[in-house]
Protein backbone atom coordinates (compact mmCIF):
# COMPACT_ATOMS: atom_id res chain seq x y z
CA UNK A 1 0.00 0.00 0.00
CA UNK A 2 2.69 2.50 1.05
CA UNK A 3 6.36 2.19 0.21
CA UNK A 4 9.09 4.37 1.63
CA UNK A 5 12.40 4.00 -0.12
CA UNK A 6 15.77 5.35 1.00
CA UNK A 7 14.39 8.49 2.64
CA UNK A 8 16.90 11.11 3.76
CA UNK A 9 16.17 14.32 5.61
CA UNK A 10 18.67 16.77 7.11
CA UNK A 11 17.84 19.68 9.36
CA UNK A 12 20.48 22.19 10.49
CA UNK A 13 23.23 19.85 9.20
CA UNK A 14 21.89 17.02 11.40
CA UNK A 15 20.59 13.86 9.77
CA UNK A 16 17.04 13.43 10.98
CA UNK A 17 16.19 10.58 8.63
CA UNK A 18 18.99 8.42 7.34
CA UNK A 19 17.94 6.00 4.61
CA UNK A 20 14.51 4.95 5.82
CA UNK A 21 13.12 1.93 3.96
CA UNK A 22 9.89 0.15 4.72
CA UNK A 23 6.48 -0.64 3.35
CA UNK A 24 3.15 -1.60 4.75
CA UNK A 25 0.16 -3.46 3.46
CA UNK A 26 -3.54 -2.82 3.61
CA UNK A 27 -5.20 -3.28 7.00
CA UNK A 28 -1.91 -3.66 8.81
CA UNK A 29 -1.46 -1.92 12.13
CA UNK A 30 2.11 -0.82 12.57
CA UNK A 31 3.75 0.61 15.64
CA UNK A 32 6.53 3.11 14.97
CA UNK A 33 8.69 3.04 18.05
CA UNK A 34 11.71 4.92 19.20
CA UNK A 35 13.02 7.15 21.91
CA UNK A 36 12.32 10.88 21.78
CA UNK A 37 14.29 12.43 18.93
CA UNK A 38 14.50 9.19 16.95
CA UNK A 39 12.89 10.83 13.89
CA UNK A 40 9.39 9.36 14.18
CA UNK A 41 7.49 12.63 13.89
CA UNK A 42 9.73 13.84 11.05
CA UNK A 43 9.13 10.58 9.17
CA UNK A 44 5.39 10.98 9.66
CA UNK A 45 5.48 14.61 8.51
CA UNK A 46 7.37 13.58 5.37
CA UNK A 47 4.83 10.84 4.85
CA UNK A 48 2.03 13.37 5.20
CA UNK A 49 3.69 15.80 2.80
CA UNK A 50 4.06 18.51 5.46
CA UNK A 51 7.84 18.32 5.33
CA UNK A 52 10.08 17.98 2.32
CA UNK A 53 13.00 15.54 2.16
CA UNK A 54 16.31 15.63 0.30
CA UNK A 55 16.18 12.25 -1.35
CA UNK A 56 14.17 9.08 -1.43
CA UNK A 57 10.66 8.21 -2.43
CA UNK A 58 7.30 7.78 -0.78
CA UNK A 59 4.61 6.17 -2.85
CA UNK A 60 1.00 5.27 -2.16
CA UNK A 61 -0.23 2.40 -4.31
CA UNK A 62 2.76 3.01 -6.61
CA UNK A 63 1.87 6.69 -7.13
CA UNK A 64 3.47 9.77 -5.52
CA UNK A 65 1.85 10.20 -2.11
CA UNK A 66 0.99 13.91 -2.66
CA UNK A 67 -1.89 12.82 -4.88
CA UNK A 68 -3.41 10.75 -2.10
CA UNK A 69 -3.64 13.22 0.76
CA UNK A 70 -7.39 12.63 0.85
CA UNK A 71 -6.77 8.97 1.64
CA UNK A 72 -4.78 9.73 4.77
CA UNK A 73 -6.05 10.72 8.19
CA UNK A 74 -3.67 12.21 10.72
CA UNK A 75 -3.66 12.91 14.41
CA UNK A 76 -0.74 15.07 15.45
CA UNK A 77 1.29 14.79 18.63
CA UNK A 78 -0.16 17.97 20.09
CA UNK A 79 -3.90 17.89 19.73
CA UNK A 80 -5.56 21.16 20.45
CA UNK A 81 -8.51 22.52 18.59
CA UNK A 82 -9.83 26.03 18.56
CA UNK A 83 -11.15 26.09 22.14
CA UNK A 84 -14.21 28.14 21.30
CA UNK A 85 -15.44 25.74 18.60
CA UNK A 86 -17.90 23.01 19.50
CA UNK A 87 -17.08 19.41 18.53
CA UNK A 88 -19.48 19.69 15.61
CA UNK A 89 -18.01 23.01 14.41
CA UNK A 90 -14.50 21.56 14.61
CA UNK A 91 -15.45 18.63 12.43
CA UNK A 92 -17.34 20.93 10.06
CA UNK A 93 -14.17 22.99 9.64
CA UNK A 94 -11.96 19.97 9.01
CA UNK A 95 -14.57 18.44 6.74
CA UNK A 96 -14.54 21.56 4.58
CA UNK A 97 -10.76 21.50 4.46
CA UNK A 98 -10.92 17.87 3.39
CA UNK A 99 -13.23 18.82 0.57
CA UNK A 100 -16.19 16.74 1.76
CA UNK A 101 -19.38 17.80 0.01
CA UNK A 102 -21.77 19.83 2.16
CA UNK A 103 -24.68 17.39 1.89
CA UNK A 104 -22.48 14.47 2.92
CA UNK A 105 -20.60 16.33 5.64
CA UNK A 106 -23.45 16.61 8.18
CA UNK A 107 -24.10 12.88 7.91
CA UNK A 108 -20.40 12.04 8.29
CA UNK A 109 -20.08 14.29 11.34
CA UNK A 110 -22.92 12.51 13.14
CA UNK A 111 -21.54 9.08 12.24
CA UNK A 112 -18.01 9.95 13.28
CA UNK A 113 -19.01 11.53 16.58
CA UNK A 114 -21.00 8.39 17.34
CA UNK A 115 -18.08 6.19 16.42
CA UNK A 116 -15.73 7.98 18.84
CA UNK A 117 -18.40 8.16 21.52
CA UNK A 118 -18.88 11.92 21.49
CA UNK A 119 -22.41 12.07 20.10
CA UNK A 120 -23.64 13.67 23.34
CA UNK A 121 -20.92 16.30 23.21
CA UNK A 122 -21.45 17.64 19.71
CA UNK A 123 -22.54 21.09 20.90
CA UNK A 124 -20.02 21.29 23.73
CA UNK A 125 -17.09 23.69 23.21
CA UNK A 126 -13.75 21.93 22.93
CA UNK A 127 -12.38 23.82 25.95
CA UNK A 128 -14.85 21.91 28.13
CA UNK A 129 -13.71 18.45 27.01
CA UNK A 130 -11.38 16.21 29.01
CA UNK A 131 -7.99 15.18 27.62
CA UNK A 132 -9.32 11.79 26.52
CA UNK A 133 -12.32 13.37 24.82
CA UNK A 134 -10.10 15.85 22.96
CA UNK A 135 -7.98 12.97 21.76
CA UNK A 136 -11.11 11.13 20.59
CA UNK A 137 -12.17 14.28 18.77
CA UNK A 138 -8.68 14.32 17.26
CA UNK A 139 -9.24 10.81 15.96
CA UNK A 140 -12.69 11.87 14.75
CA UNK A 141 -11.19 14.64 12.58
CA UNK A 142 -8.67 12.11 11.26
CA UNK A 143 -11.30 9.56 10.20
CA UNK A 144 -14.00 12.03 9.13
CA UNK A 145 -13.15 11.68 5.45
CA UNK A 146 -12.92 7.86 5.64
CA UNK A 147 -9.20 7.58 4.91
CA UNK A 148 -7.54 4.33 3.94
CA UNK A 149 -4.53 5.10 6.07
CA UNK A 150 -4.69 6.51 9.59
CA UNK A 151 -1.52 7.97 11.10
CA UNK A 152 -1.50 8.61 14.82
CA UNK A 153 1.45 10.41 16.38
CA UNK A 154 1.77 9.68 20.10
CA UNK A 155 -1.98 9.32 20.57
CA UNK A 156 -1.90 8.33 24.23
CA UNK A 157 1.25 10.01 25.54
CA UNK A 158 -0.48 12.85 27.37
CA UNK A 159 -3.45 10.91 28.74
CA UNK A 160 -4.31 9.40 32.10
CA UNK A 161 -4.90 5.60 32.35
CA UNK A 162 -8.65 5.95 31.65
CA UNK A 163 -8.02 8.12 28.61
CA UNK A 164 -5.37 5.70 27.36
CA UNK A 165 -7.76 2.82 27.64
CA UNK A 166 -10.48 4.69 25.72
CA UNK A 167 -8.08 5.47 22.89
CA UNK A 168 -6.66 1.94 22.79
CA UNK A 169 -10.17 0.51 22.46
CA UNK A 170 -11.05 3.00 19.74
CA UNK A 171 -7.90 2.20 17.75
CA UNK A 172 -8.64 -1.48 18.18
CA UNK A 173 -12.04 -0.94 16.53
CA UNK A 174 -10.64 1.21 13.72
CA UNK A 175 -7.97 -1.29 12.75
CA UNK A 176 -10.72 -3.58 11.50
CA UNK A 177 -11.26 -1.33 8.52
CA UNK A 178 -8.19 0.82 7.93
CA UNK A 179 -4.42 0.66 7.85
CA UNK A 180 -2.92 2.30 10.93
CA UNK A 181 0.54 3.67 11.56
CA UNK A 182 0.93 4.46 15.19
CA UNK A 183 3.95 6.30 16.55
CA UNK A 184 4.89 6.17 20.20
CA UNK A 185 7.77 5.97 22.61
CA UNK A 186 5.68 3.99 25.10
CA UNK A 187 5.50 0.40 23.87
CA UNK A 188 3.21 -0.72 26.64
CA UNK A 189 0.35 1.30 25.22
CA UNK A 190 0.31 -0.31 21.82
CA UNK A 191 1.63 -3.82 22.19
CA UNK A 192 -1.83 -5.35 22.12
CA UNK A 193 -2.92 -3.32 19.11
CA UNK A 194 -0.16 -3.55 16.52
CA UNK A 195 0.69 -6.42 14.21
CA UNK A 196 4.18 -5.19 13.54
CA UNK A 197 6.67 -2.79 15.09
CA UNK A 198 9.35 -0.67 13.53
CA UNK A 199 12.01 0.52 15.93
CA UNK A 200 13.82 3.75 15.08
CA UNK A 201 16.84 5.37 16.57
CA UNK A 202 18.91 8.32 15.38
CA UNK A 203 16.94 8.58 12.14
CA UNK A 204 17.36 4.93 11.19
CA UNK A 205 15.21 1.85 11.39
CA UNK A 206 17.12 -0.51 13.61
CA UNK A 207 14.69 -3.41 13.87
CA UNK A 208 11.43 -4.80 12.53
CA UNK A 209 9.53 -6.86 15.07
CA UNK A 210 6.31 -8.84 14.93
CA UNK A 211 3.85 -9.43 17.69
CA UNK A 212 4.81 -13.10 17.64
CA UNK A 213 8.38 -12.15 18.46
CA UNK A 214 7.66 -12.31 22.18
CA UNK A 215 9.84 -15.17 23.32
CA UNK A 216 10.67 -17.16 26.44
CA UNK A 217 14.22 -16.98 27.73
CA UNK A 218 15.16 -20.46 28.95
CA UNK A 219 18.19 -19.09 30.76
CA UNK A 220 16.12 -16.90 33.06
CA UNK A 221 13.68 -18.09 35.70
CA UNK A 222 11.33 -16.09 37.87
CA UNK A 223 10.86 -17.49 41.35
CA UNK A 224 8.37 -16.49 43.99
CA UNK A 225 8.61 -17.75 47.58
CA UNK A 226 5.93 -17.93 50.25
CA UNK A 227 8.11 -16.02 52.72
CA UNK A 228 10.83 -13.40 52.39
CA UNK A 229 14.25 -14.85 51.59
CA UNK A 230 17.68 -13.32 51.07
CA UNK A 231 19.80 -13.27 47.94
CA UNK A 232 22.35 -15.48 49.73
CA UNK A 233 19.72 -18.13 50.42
CA UNK A 234 18.85 -18.20 46.71
CA UNK A 235 22.53 -18.35 45.75
CA UNK A 236 22.90 -21.33 48.10
CA UNK A 237 20.44 -23.20 45.90
CA UNK A 238 22.02 -22.09 42.60
CA UNK A 239 25.73 -21.33 43.12
CA UNK A 240 26.60 -20.48 39.51
CA UNK A 241 23.80 -18.02 38.65
CA UNK A 242 23.26 -14.33 39.02
CA UNK A 243 20.35 -13.33 41.19
CA UNK A 244 18.25 -10.23 40.86
CA UNK A 245 15.94 -9.38 43.74
CA UNK A 246 12.60 -8.17 42.39
CA UNK A 247 10.87 -8.01 45.79
CA UNK A 248 11.45 -9.63 49.21
CA UNK A 249 9.74 -12.79 47.93
CA UNK A 250 10.46 -12.64 44.16
CA UNK A 251 13.74 -13.20 42.31
CA UNK A 252 14.99 -13.46 38.78
CA UNK A 253 17.84 -15.94 38.32
CA UNK A 254 19.97 -15.96 35.21
CA UNK A 255 22.17 -18.89 34.30
CA UNK A 256 24.59 -19.68 31.52
CA UNK A 257 22.55 -22.65 30.26
CA UNK A 258 18.86 -23.42 29.92
CA UNK A 259 17.17 -24.21 33.23
CA UNK A 260 15.11 -27.29 33.94
CA UNK A 261 12.20 -26.11 36.09
CA UNK A 262 11.95 -29.48 37.86
CA UNK A 263 15.59 -29.17 38.98
CA UNK A 264 14.95 -25.61 40.13
CA UNK A 265 12.11 -26.74 42.37
CA UNK A 266 14.16 -29.63 43.74
CA UNK A 267 17.11 -27.34 44.56
CA UNK A 268 14.82 -24.97 46.45
CA UNK A 269 13.09 -27.72 48.36
CA UNK A 270 16.49 -29.18 49.43
CA UNK A 271 17.29 -25.81 51.03
CA UNK A 272 13.77 -25.73 52.55
CA UNK A 273 12.65 -22.71 50.54
CA UNK A 274 8.87 -22.74 49.94
CA UNK A 275 8.29 -21.90 46.27
CA UNK A 276 4.81 -20.78 45.30
CA UNK A 277 5.48 -19.85 41.68
CA UNK A 278 8.15 -20.65 39.11
CA UNK A 279 8.40 -19.91 35.39
CA UNK A 280 10.67 -18.92 32.55
CA UNK A 281 11.15 -15.22 32.03
CA UNK A 282 9.23 -13.86 29.02
CA UNK A 283 11.27 -11.61 26.81
CA UNK A 284 8.69 -9.22 25.51
CA UNK A 285 8.84 -6.52 22.90
CA UNK A 286 9.45 -4.02 25.63
CA UNK A 287 12.71 -5.70 26.62
CA UNK A 288 13.85 -5.96 23.02
CA UNK A 289 12.90 -2.34 22.40
CA UNK A 290 14.69 -1.07 25.49
CA UNK A 291 17.78 -3.13 24.66
CA UNK A 292 17.89 -1.91 21.06
CA UNK A 293 17.13 1.68 21.90
CA UNK A 294 19.85 1.73 24.51
CA UNK A 295 22.67 -0.08 22.74
CA UNK A 296 22.61 0.67 19.08
CA UNK B 1 -11.46 28.08 -2.89
CA UNK B 2 -13.78 26.60 -0.28
CA UNK B 3 -10.74 25.65 1.81
CA UNK B 4 -9.43 29.21 1.59
CA UNK B 5 -12.83 30.57 2.62
CA UNK B 6 -13.05 28.12 5.53
CA UNK B 7 -9.59 29.14 6.76
CA UNK B 8 -10.32 32.86 6.48
CA UNK B 9 -13.68 32.47 8.20
CA UNK B 10 -12.11 30.67 11.17
CA UNK B 11 -9.53 33.44 11.59
CA UNK B 12 -12.22 36.12 11.45
CA UNK B 13 -14.43 34.26 13.93
CA UNK B 14 -11.51 33.71 16.26
CA UNK B 15 -10.75 37.44 16.20
CA UNK B 16 -14.37 38.11 17.13
CA UNK B 17 -14.21 35.58 20.00
CA UNK B 18 -11.10 37.33 21.28
CA UNK B 19 -12.86 40.73 21.00
CA UNK B 20 -10.08 41.86 18.68
CA UNK B 21 -12.46 43.93 16.57
CA UNK B 22 -13.54 45.74 19.71
CA UNK B 23 -10.31 46.51 21.53
CA UNK B 24 -8.23 47.14 18.42
CA UNK B 25 -10.93 49.43 17.02
CA UNK B 26 -11.27 51.36 20.29
CA UNK B 27 -7.52 51.74 20.37
CA UNK B 28 -7.31 53.17 16.84
CA UNK B 29 -10.34 55.40 17.35
CA UNK B 30 -8.69 56.91 20.43
CA UNK B 31 -5.46 57.26 18.52
CA UNK B 32 -7.32 58.92 15.67
CA UNK B 33 -8.84 61.44 18.05
CA UNK B 34 -5.64 62.25 19.89
CA UNK B 35 -3.55 63.87 17.16
CA UNK B 36 -6.11 66.43 15.88
CA UNK B 37 -6.77 67.46 19.48
CA UNK B 38 -3.05 67.74 20.20
CA UNK B 39 -2.65 69.86 17.07
CA UNK B 40 -5.57 72.08 18.10
CA UNK B 41 -4.31 72.66 21.60
CA UNK B 42 -0.61 72.60 20.80
CA UNK B 43 -0.10 76.29 21.56
CA UNK B 44 -1.82 75.93 24.90
CA UNK B 45 0.15 72.79 25.73
CA UNK B 46 3.44 74.50 24.90
CA UNK B 47 2.53 77.53 26.98
CA UNK B 48 1.66 75.32 29.97
CA UNK B 49 4.85 73.29 29.51
CA UNK B 50 6.90 76.47 29.61
CA UNK B 51 6.20 77.00 33.33
CA UNK B 52 6.06 80.52 34.81
CA UNK B 53 8.18 82.04 32.04
CA UNK B 54 6.10 80.46 29.30
CA UNK B 55 7.11 79.68 25.75
CA UNK B 56 7.27 82.40 23.18
CA UNK B 57 5.30 81.29 20.15
CA UNK B 58 5.66 82.79 16.75
CA UNK B 59 2.36 84.60 16.21
CA UNK B 60 2.87 84.42 12.44
CA UNK B 61 3.40 80.69 12.27
CA UNK B 62 1.12 79.14 9.65
CA UNK B 63 -1.87 77.21 10.92
CA UNK B 64 -1.70 73.54 9.90
CA UNK B 65 -4.03 72.51 7.11
CA UNK B 66 -6.55 69.73 7.62
CA UNK B 67 -4.65 67.24 5.46
CA UNK B 68 -1.39 68.04 7.28
CA UNK B 69 -3.06 67.35 10.61
CA UNK B 70 -4.49 64.10 9.24
CA UNK B 71 -1.07 63.10 7.91
CA UNK B 72 0.53 63.78 11.28
CA UNK B 73 -2.07 61.44 12.84
CA UNK B 74 -1.00 58.64 10.53
CA UNK B 75 2.74 59.18 10.59
CA UNK B 76 2.88 60.30 14.18
CA UNK B 77 0.38 58.02 15.91
CA UNK B 78 -0.66 55.15 13.63
CA UNK B 79 2.84 54.50 12.33
CA UNK B 80 4.42 54.53 15.76
CA UNK B 81 2.36 53.38 18.72
CA UNK B 82 -0.34 52.05 16.38
CA UNK B 83 2.19 49.98 14.50
CA UNK B 84 3.58 48.48 17.70
CA UNK B 85 0.14 47.42 18.92
CA UNK B 86 -0.80 46.07 15.52
CA UNK B 87 2.36 43.97 15.28
CA UNK B 88 1.83 42.68 18.82
CA UNK B 89 -1.67 41.63 17.80
CA UNK B 90 -0.17 39.66 14.87
CA UNK B 91 2.54 37.87 16.82
CA UNK B 92 0.57 34.65 17.34
CA UNK B 93 -0.88 34.34 13.89
CA UNK B 94 1.32 31.40 12.91
CA UNK B 95 3.04 30.58 16.20
CA UNK B 96 -0.20 29.63 17.98
CA UNK B 97 -1.23 27.24 15.22
CA UNK B 98 2.18 25.62 15.29
CA UNK B 99 2.23 25.25 19.06
CA UNK B 100 -1.20 23.70 19.39
CA UNK B 101 -0.92 21.34 16.43
CA UNK B 102 -3.59 23.09 14.38
CA UNK B 103 -1.09 23.79 11.61
CA UNK B 104 -0.41 20.07 11.19
CA UNK B 105 -4.12 19.30 11.19
CA UNK B 106 -4.67 21.83 8.42
CA UNK B 107 -1.68 21.01 6.25
CA UNK B 108 -2.37 17.29 6.25
CA UNK B 109 -5.66 18.05 4.49
CA UNK B 110 -5.70 18.69 0.77
CA UNK B 111 -4.81 22.31 1.57
CA UNK B 112 -1.71 23.81 0.00
CA UNK B 113 0.79 25.73 2.09
CA UNK B 114 0.19 28.78 -0.15
CA UNK B 115 -3.52 28.60 0.60
CA UNK B 116 -2.87 28.40 4.35
CA UNK B 117 -0.40 31.30 4.35
CA UNK B 118 -2.55 33.47 2.05
CA UNK B 119 -5.62 32.88 4.21
CA UNK B 120 -3.67 34.08 7.24
CA UNK B 121 -2.55 37.17 5.33
CA UNK B 122 -5.97 38.12 4.02
CA UNK B 123 -7.83 37.42 7.26
CA UNK B 124 -5.46 39.47 9.38
CA UNK B 125 -5.37 42.21 6.80
CA UNK B 126 -9.15 42.40 7.00
CA UNK B 127 -9.11 42.46 10.81
CA UNK B 128 -6.48 45.22 10.83
CA UNK B 129 -8.18 47.29 8.18
CA UNK B 130 -11.50 46.99 10.00
CA UNK B 131 -10.02 48.56 13.13
CA UNK B 132 -7.72 50.94 11.27
CA UNK B 133 -10.63 51.98 9.06
CA UNK B 134 -12.61 53.17 12.06
CA UNK B 135 -9.54 54.94 13.39
CA UNK B 136 -8.89 56.65 10.07
CA UNK B 137 -12.54 57.69 9.69
CA UNK B 138 -12.62 59.04 13.24
CA UNK B 139 -9.45 60.98 12.65
CA UNK B 140 -10.79 62.29 9.34
CA UNK B 141 -14.06 63.37 10.95
CA UNK B 142 -12.31 65.05 13.84
CA UNK B 143 -9.80 66.78 11.57
CA UNK B 144 -12.50 68.05 9.21
CA UNK B 145 -14.55 69.28 12.18
CA UNK B 146 -11.64 71.11 13.81
CA UNK B 147 -9.47 72.17 10.88
CA UNK B 148 -11.71 72.26 7.84
CA UNK B 149 -12.49 69.89 5.00
CA UNK B 150 -10.26 68.10 2.57
CA UNK B 151 -11.47 65.82 -0.25
CA UNK B 152 -12.69 62.36 0.63
CA UNK B 153 -10.98 61.04 -2.53
CA UNK B 154 -7.62 61.91 -0.99
CA UNK B 155 -8.57 59.96 2.11
CA UNK B 156 -9.62 56.94 0.04
CA UNK B 157 -6.50 56.87 -2.13
CA UNK B 158 -4.36 57.33 0.97
CA UNK B 159 -6.17 54.51 2.81
CA UNK B 160 -5.84 52.08 -0.10
CA UNK B 161 -2.09 52.66 -0.30
CA UNK B 162 -1.71 52.54 3.48
CA UNK B 163 -3.54 49.21 3.53
CA UNK B 164 -0.87 47.77 1.21
CA UNK B 165 1.77 48.72 3.78
CA UNK B 166 -0.26 46.82 6.41
CA UNK B 167 -0.47 43.86 4.03
CA UNK B 168 3.32 43.89 3.76
CA UNK B 169 3.70 44.04 7.55
CA UNK B 170 1.51 40.96 8.00
CA UNK B 171 3.56 39.07 5.42
CA UNK B 172 6.68 40.14 7.33
CA UNK B 173 5.28 38.70 10.58
CA UNK B 174 4.45 35.47 8.72
CA UNK B 175 8.05 35.13 7.51
CA UNK B 176 9.50 35.90 10.93
CA UNK B 177 7.12 33.34 12.48
CA UNK B 178 8.70 30.65 10.31
CA UNK B 179 12.06 31.21 11.97
CA UNK B 180 11.22 32.44 15.46
CA UNK B 181 9.06 30.34 17.75
CA UNK B 182 8.60 32.65 20.71
CA UNK B 183 5.74 35.08 20.19
CA UNK B 184 7.35 37.99 22.03
CA UNK B 185 10.49 37.63 19.93
CA UNK B 186 8.35 37.57 16.80
CA UNK B 187 6.76 40.88 17.82
CA UNK B 188 10.08 42.46 18.78
CA UNK B 189 11.72 41.39 15.50
CA UNK B 190 8.79 42.64 13.45
CA UNK B 191 8.71 45.98 15.28
CA UNK B 192 12.47 46.39 14.82
CA UNK B 193 12.40 45.65 11.10
CA UNK B 194 9.33 47.84 10.52
CA UNK B 195 10.86 50.84 12.26
CA UNK B 196 14.08 50.33 10.34
CA UNK B 197 12.07 50.33 7.11
CA UNK B 198 10.31 53.52 8.19
CA UNK B 199 13.69 55.18 8.65
CA UNK B 200 15.02 53.85 5.35
CA UNK B 201 12.07 55.21 3.36
CA UNK B 202 13.34 58.72 4.00
CA UNK B 203 16.67 58.11 2.29
CA UNK B 204 17.43 59.28 -1.23
CA UNK B 205 14.39 58.33 -3.39
CA UNK B 206 16.59 56.61 -5.98
CA UNK B 207 17.72 54.25 -3.27
CA UNK B 208 14.66 54.07 -1.03
CA UNK B 209 12.12 53.30 -3.77
CA UNK B 210 13.18 49.68 -3.44
CA UNK B 211 11.98 49.45 0.15
CA UNK B 212 8.41 48.30 0.78
CA UNK B 213 7.96 51.16 3.27
CA UNK B 214 8.44 53.73 0.50
CA UNK B 215 4.79 53.10 -0.42
CA UNK B 216 4.07 55.36 2.54
CA UNK B 217 5.74 58.23 0.65
CA UNK B 218 3.23 57.69 -2.16
CA UNK B 219 0.38 57.44 0.34
CA UNK B 220 1.47 60.66 2.05
CA UNK B 221 1.77 62.31 -1.36
CA UNK B 222 -1.99 61.83 -1.77
CA UNK B 223 -2.53 64.10 1.24
CA UNK B 224 0.32 66.56 1.02
CA UNK B 225 1.91 66.95 -2.39
CA UNK B 226 5.65 66.43 -2.32
CA UNK B 227 8.03 67.15 -5.15
CA UNK B 228 9.52 63.71 -5.66
CA UNK B 229 7.50 60.54 -5.45
CA UNK B 230 7.86 57.32 -7.35
CA UNK B 231 4.91 55.08 -8.03
CA UNK B 232 7.36 52.18 -8.43
CA UNK B 233 7.11 51.93 -4.64
CA UNK B 234 3.64 50.40 -4.99
CA UNK B 235 5.06 47.65 -7.13
CA UNK B 236 7.98 47.25 -4.75
CA UNK B 237 5.67 46.83 -1.74
CA UNK B 238 3.50 44.27 -3.52
CA UNK B 239 6.55 42.41 -4.76
CA UNK B 240 8.04 42.18 -1.27
CA UNK B 241 4.72 40.98 0.12
CA UNK B 242 4.57 38.27 -2.54
CA UNK B 243 8.20 37.28 -1.94
CA UNK B 244 7.57 37.07 1.80
CA UNK B 245 4.69 34.69 1.17
CA UNK B 246 6.80 32.51 -1.13
CA UNK B 247 9.64 32.52 1.37
CA UNK B 248 7.33 31.59 4.24
CA UNK B 249 5.73 28.79 2.21
CA UNK B 250 9.11 27.36 1.29
CA UNK B 251 10.34 27.52 4.86
CA UNK B 252 7.18 25.87 6.15
CA UNK B 253 7.69 22.99 3.74
CA UNK B 254 11.27 22.47 4.96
Amino acid sequence: MITIHNLHKTLNKRKILDGIDFSFQENECIGLLGPNGAGKTTLIKCLMGILSYESGEISFQDQPIERYKKQIGYLSQYTDFKPWMTCRESLLFFGKLSGIKKELLEKRISETLKEVGLQDKQDVPVEQLSGGMKQRLGIAQAILHEPQLLILDEPVASLDPIGRNEIRNLIGRLKQRMTILLSTHILHDIREICDRYIIMKNGRIIKHLYREDQTIDLQQVRLQFRNAVSVDQVLNCFPSVTVEKLSPVAFLITGTHAFNLKHVLTACSLKQLDVISVGFHEVGLEDTFLELAADV
Amino acid sequence: MSQFTALVRVELTEAAKEYKYVWLTIFFVLLGLTQPLINLYMDLILQQMGGSIGVILDPDKPAPTANEVFLSTISGQFNQIGLIILLISFMGLIATDRQNGMQDFILTRPVSIHCYVSAKLIAHWFISMFSLGFGILTSYGCTVYLFGAFPMTKLISFSVLYSLWILYLISLVIVISMYVRHQVLIAISAIGISFLLLVLKNLDPVFSDGFPSSILNVAEHQLVRSSVVSYRSIFSCLLFTFLNLMWASKKLKN
